[in-house]
């Protein structure tokens, strides 16, 4: 027992919440999200920044909503019966980020996680926190605090 | 891969120009010894007619390329009974690239550099394997190379926010490999976006989790050290280890490549050049 507590302790076992953009699988934290919420009317906000697609009612509280496409730098596309709004938690806001789907929770150990290049100068690859492979498919996994810079947090407070 | 017959004919043109430019390189250098050496006259003279031969040698008709043979004809490593090439069904896809041909060769990460430019790999003869990018024949020695990775069928996981030469990552059997896009590093100034089109190998390099997507994979030859004009300035494009004449082909030091890119020394590339 005390063995098998000390391997888990150096190689914990982490839950990511796993989702769709453009064919690929990303996966956060589990602990950062909130709830999952079937696409509904996003109200768009004027003026707000480009990755904003707009605010959605929440039992009564206004939620952001990000574009994910965008911050991924992928082309848009059309809103499916699969879509999702997922709430997170990131930089102590709770902010919403529109998704082809969600898929499952997956179970990944520190181990089975391995660090992402970082060959580029592009602000967006600093939140990939790095890839699995899981399922016969390479899941990229993000650090969603890092997906904006902290003026685009602030940013986001103020709409 | 398909290619127009005007684009069959520019990869020579390209080819000529390239190494033109990596053999007035050597003229330089040639000449700068010979300004720095405080030879004798008859000395002199000599090293005038090897600068002279430099400059004249691309004027001369470059032979044509070999023609790449399919990669069944490669296989350098007794791989006799090689597993086939991974198929992909529209459903079952198999999770992981099994590699076409191993061509592990025990050795460091990073070769030492000799004085005259060639790594320590290249003191004896050695055996290399020649490959297609986008018309460019090029050479990279085995004790280099790891295994060969089909891309039939196959789909790369690209990652946002990495620079153009990252193609995406590959599953294989020894794990994740990230692709390069072997065509930008080699021919920044001439590349094309279709270069990216008919891409059917990856080559990953001995000791690195990078591999080099290329469009064919041809043939091993054996080289002797002395058929190579190597490069004793690496400043730029560190990953070019010479030039083989009697093949019409550039040597990569591929191990240098990864190792640049391992590094983080890419962050400071700027068309392709290390600043």
């Amino acid at each position: 027992m005390k063995k098998s507590s000390a391997q888990g302790a150096e190689d914990p076992i982490l839950q990511w919440v796993t989702f769709r953009l453009d064919n690929e699988s990303y996966g956060i934290n589990v602990m950062q999200v909130q709830e999952v919420l079937r696409y509904t009317e996003i109200a768009p906000v004027p003026g707000a920044p480009s990755y904003v697609l707009g605010i959605i009612n929440l039992r009564g509280n206004v939620v952001t909503v990000i574009d994910t496409r965008q911050r991924f730098g992928l082309d848009s596309a059309e809103v499916t019966d699969n879509t999702r709004i997922v709430i997170i938690e990131a930089d102590k806001q709770v902010v919403g980020i529109m998704v082809d789907s969600v898929a499952e929770v997956v179970y990944l150990r520190q181990s089975e996680v391995e660090t992402a290049p970082n060959v580029g100068n592009d602000e967006s690859a600093k939140f990939i926190q790095g890839v699995c492979n899981k399922n016969g498919e390479l899941l990229i996994l993000v650090e969603l605090d890092k997906m904006m810079t902290e003026e685009e947090w602030s940013e986001l407070e103020s709409i | 891969m398909s290619r127009s017959t005007a684009t069959a004919t520019r990869p020579q043109l390209a080819l000529q120009s390239y190494l033109d430019g990596l053999l007035q390189d050597a003229a330089v250098e040639l000449e700068q010894e010979l300004a720095d050496s405080g030879l004798d006259d008859f000395e002199a003279a000599v090293l005038e007619e090897q600068i002279r031969d430099a400059q004249v040698a691309p004027r001369a008709e470059a032979p044509p390329l070999a023609l790449v043979q399919p990669v069944e004809e490669v296989i350098v490593a007794p791989v006799a009974e090689a597993p086939p090439a991974v198929v992909v069904a529209p459903i079952a896809m198999p999770p992981l690239v099994e590699p076409l041909a191993d061509v592990h060769r025990p050795t460091p990460q990073l070769a030492a550099v000799l004085a005259d430019g060639r790594p320590d790999w290249a003191e004896e003869p050695f055996e290399c394997l020649l490959f297609d990018v986008a018309g460019l024949t090029l050479a990279v020695p085995l004790v280099c190379l790891g295994s060969i990775y089909p891309l039939a069928g196959q789909d790369l996981t690209p990652l946002f926010g990495q620079p153009d030469w990252f193609l995406g990552i590959l599953p294989s059997q020894s794990g994740n490999l990230k692709v390069l896009d072997t065509a930008r590093w080699v021919m920044p100034d001439r590349y094309r976006d279709d270069f990216r089109q008919g891409l059917q190998y990856v080559i990953s390099v001995q000791g690195y989790e990078w591999g080099l997507a290329v469009h064919q994979v041809s043939r091993s030859i054996r080289l002797n050290p002395d058929e190579i004009k190597w490069r004793s300035q690496r400043a730029q494009r560190p990953w070019l280890a010479g030039t083989v004449i009697e093949h019409m082909c550039a040597l990569l030091d591929v191990a240098a490549l990864a190792e640049l890119i391992a590094s983080g020394a890419t962050k400071r590339m700027h068309n392709g050049q290390i600043h």
